[in-house]
């Protein structure tokens, strides 16, 4: 493999719901007195090992609530792992939900600047791009109007111009292609291709399994927290999909037991 | 920190929105920066030079100082509580480093404070009040006020996402800790009493008399007094910052 560029080492993360939602520092010390200091545990992830070398095209897949959301904020270091280790080189630039960043208050010129700063890039930087950004997103006049009044294509025009602005070294994007027109996808996988081409890495979160089939080099399959299956797109992607529909689809319930996905034989 | 510096401009652009937010809501939100203090002052004015007769002179420079001083102490703590909750959505997606939204907060109460100097300056023409060049030294007892503040708001604004009433108990302790401070009172009419040592090892008042001195005494504070309050601010602020580093982690699964 080329230089891993992420590598996580048996990472697990917990998000703990508090049964008793410990909102006040009475209840907390209440709780603690007693001994019932209990939270239900839901553990998004478990013991992933992971290493993603430069330039490769990752498609994450799985059910909703597998934890895909989960990986994507670990990598993108808004999440720490409970245990384990994850290491990232080089700027990421994370779509993580449609609008993050974005003040609806605000023009689209002016969401440009906030959402590249909170991006980690300076004004001069952003001076040298807005007018690029601003082209490519195809907003023409509505890039002066507040963005509340866009749609939610619109939306992800502007979020996916800003965040592939500049080749970051990693670009993750969770589910994000899913609400541009026809026209706008061809432009975003267009750019993806130019980015994978200067050799940055890619996260692609998505349920479109074309997209993984058509743009991915490698894929993930992450059920309950688990990698469940990690390499070549085609022959997981026809596992999962016979998976998907003899389960019918449902939502993950992690308190029930449920029958492991047959293992993916590459 | 050197991530800090690489989102300078994004705290630069923080406190612009935040300072617009606060003067385009209300028509008079700009004036209302300058009144309230003032009309606080009145108040105390009316309160202590006709009923309790506290024997200080020019009560109105002495009490206005006082009153800047807290406001800027207690906005920055409150608004620093909010800043993490206010920007959750943010900090839940993205992967900035948390530290810039208390940053942002104090930065922008501290332009409050220059605004709010200006009727300051004003009462003490109006009270025929000595003005000299020590006054060249409130731009570091203003640093001093800000680092003590941004110490304090780093050390409590996780404590405020994880538990919700810390934001009421740290309401109280304030409350306490502003008539531990002599703002509206003279130091000496506490003197003799036994709880007077709280006052004095109270370290607000440290910062509060470094602020206080090129106003109000026309003078640069003793430089003993400096030291002390220098020991307090960064104090304060190193252990902010650290308590903040320990919890930072844990703050976008509470938010």
């Amino acid at each position: 493999m080329a230089e891993p560029v992420i590598e996580l080492a048996d990472v697990s993360l917990c998000y703990r719901l508090a049964k008793q939602r410990l909102g006040s520092i009475k209840e907390y010390f209440i709780h603690l007195v007693k001994g019932a200091l209990v939270y239900e545990q839901l553990w998004a992830l478990e013991n992933v090992d992971l290493r993603v070398g430069r330039g490769e095209v990752v498609g994450i897949i799985g059910p909703n609530g597998a934890g895909k959301s989960t990986l994507s904020k670990v990598i993108s270091g808004v999440l720490k792992p409970t245990r384990g280790r994850c290491r990232v080189s080089g700027m990421v630039a994370p779509i993580l939900e449609l609008g993050t960043g974005f003040d609806f208050e605000l023009t689209g010129v002016e969401n440009v600047y906030l959402n590249a700063l909170l991006l980690g890039r300076t004004r001069r930087e952003i001076d040298a791009k807005v007018d690029g950004i601003v082209a490519f997103s195809g907003l023409g006049d509505f890039i002066h109007s507040p963005v509340r009044n866009y749609s939610t294509g619109m939306v992800a025009r502007l979020g996916f111009s800003i965040a592939t602005a500049w080749v970051p070294d990693i670009l993750i994007l969770d589910e994000v292609l899913a609400v541009g027109d026809a026209r706008f996808l061809d432009r975003c996988l267009q750019r993806l291709h130019e980015v994978r081409e200067s050799g940055a890495t890619v996260i692609l979160v998505t349920h479109n399994l074309h997209e993984v089939r058509n743009h991915c080099s490698r894929c993930l399959w992450i059920n309950r927290g688990r990698l469940h299956a990690d390499g070549e797109p085609g022959p997981i992607l026809d596992a999962y999909s016979e998976y998907i529909h003899q389960t019918g689809g449902a939502l993950v319930d992690r308190s029930e037991p449920q029958p492991q996905p047959p293992p993916v034989v590459a | 920190m050197k991530r800090i510096i690489r989102y300078r401009d994004l705290i630069h652009t923080l406190v612009a929105r935040e300072l617009k937010v606060r003067y385009r809501r209300s028509a008079i939100g700009f004036l209302w920066t300058m009144l309230q203090p003032l009309l606080t002052m009145l108040v105390l004015h009316m309160v202590f030079s006709t009923i309790f007769r506290f024997n200080v002179h020019n009560y109105p420079v002495y009490a206005l100082s006082g009153i800047l001083f807290w406001n800027f102490f207690h906005q920055g703590i409150t608004a620093s509580m909010n800043s993490l909750k206010g920007n959750a959505q943010i900090l839940k997606k993205l992967p900035v480093p948390l530290e810039v939204f208390p940053i942002a907060t104090v930065i922008s109460g501290v332009i409050n404070l220059l605004f709010a100097l200006i009727p300051l300056f004003v009462i003490l023409l109006v009270t025929g009040h000595r003005i000299d060049a020590s006054l060249a030294f409130l731009p570091v007892a203003i640093l001093l006020s800000a680092l003590f503040t941004l110490g304090a708001g780093l050390l409590l604004s996780p404590l405020a996402v994880f538990f919700s009433d810390v934001v009421e108990l740290v309401g109280v302790c304030l409350t306490l800790l502003f008539y531990m401070t002599p703002i509206f009172y003279p130091m000496s009419i506490v003197a003799d009493h036994p709880l007077f040592w709280l006052v004095r090892y109270n370290p607000a008042r440290s910062i509060l008399e470094v602020f206080r001195d090129p106003i109000y005494l026309n003078k640069i504070p003793p430089i003993g007094h400096l030291a002390v309050a220098l020991v307090v601010a960064l104090v304060f602020l190193g252990v902010g910052s650290y308590a903040f580093r320990r919890m930072s982690d844990r703050i976008p699964f509470y938010v």
